[in-house]
């Protein structure tokens, strides 16, 4: 039991990678914002969805992680 | 904490509503009863908005309809260019029905993309859309040496696209959707009142949306990139 558990945390460190992709795509946009404010609309759009697309890896561990505890029991 | 395990595994199998008895037997599980639920909901909403329809003095509910339909094809659109017209009408389709059923939790029913079956369903017509629409817009032989390009090395990988792009897009949808259902449920066992009804606002609503939009999105950029 506790070594499944071992397993799924580490399964989950990948989500590591999805905070630091959307930790520099917020930074960009925060910088592209200031740098032109006309086009935050455009820019709030896009960084949304690459968001929503960093975070799949996120998931992916997530669901991974799920399937360890529940396959393996 | 093991009362929250059995009941996340009791959540991701779906349960058999009733079994059709023709051909042995067909199982038809909650995921598609719910899905008939939205089908009926959107035909019977496409059906009162497009009743009298005129060209002329428009009433205030055509003008709804209109309003509806514009944006959303516009939106879709957007994203697949102006070669991909002919693909607007399903993914437009694909982004209601998505967004309905993620949405759909919110009113006692057990959203349909929480069930593995279903993304794999809706998976696997993109990835099949996408093929069918490169085959018929080229041509079988630029279609073959699509997978030679940039280099002949790349084949295997772009061969490994086709299993790998349906794949990516079903997980992240039934992994968004369950993973917001784990997470609301870990918090109303914490704070049973008030703060779910907040991240409910973003779960359930905002990212169920997203989703769909993302779900859409992925799928008009494989088409576009196939049929350039």
């Amino acid at each position: 039991m506790s070594s499944l558990a071992i397993g799924a945390g580490i399964a989950v460190l990948g989500a590591l990678g999805a905070g630091i992709g959307i930790g520099i795509a917020t930074g960009k946009a925060t910088e592209a914002v200031a740098r032109q404010p006309e086009a935050s609309g455009d820019i709030r759009t896009t960084l949304i969805l690459g968001c929503a697309l960093a975070e799949a890896t996120a998931i992916y561990c997530f669901v991974i992680a799920l399937m360890v505890i529940i396959m393996l029991k | 904490m093991g009362d929250i395990a059995s009941r996340l595994i009791e959540e991701l199998n779906c349960e058999t509503v009733f079994t059709i008895p023709i051909l042995g037997g067909i199982d038809v599980y909650e995921s598609v009863v719910v899905t008939w639920i939205i089908s009926a909901i959107l035909i019977l909403l496409s059906v009162y908005f497009t009743r009298n329809l005129r060209v002329h003095n428009i009433s205030k509910r055509q003008a709804v309809a209109e309003l509806i339909v514009t944006k959303l094809m516009g939106m879709v659109k957007n994203m697949i260019g102006e070669e991909g017209e002919a693909f607007v009408p399903y993914l437009t389709t694909i982004l209601l029905y998505i967004g309905f059923a993620n949405i759909f939790g919110l009113f006692g029913f057990k959203p349909p993309t929480k069930d593995l079956n279903v993304t794999i369903a809706l998976a696997l017509m993109s990835i099949v859309l996408v093929e069918f629409a490169g085959l018929f817009r080229l041509g079988p032989k630029k279609w073959l040496h699509k997978f030679i390009e940039p280099l002949p090395i790349m084949a295997p990988f772009n061969i490994l696209d086709i299993f790998t792009r349906p794949m990516s897009l079903c997980m992240r949808l039934f992994g968004n959707v369950l993973g917001a259902f784990v997470i609301m449920e870990m918090l109303k066992l914490v704070v049973p009142v008030i703060i779910p009804a907040v991240f409910s606002c973003y779960f359930d609503i905002f990212d169920g949306l997203l989703q769909a939009y993302v779900f859409v999105f992925l799928t008009s950029l494989y088409i576009s990139e196939a049929i350039e």
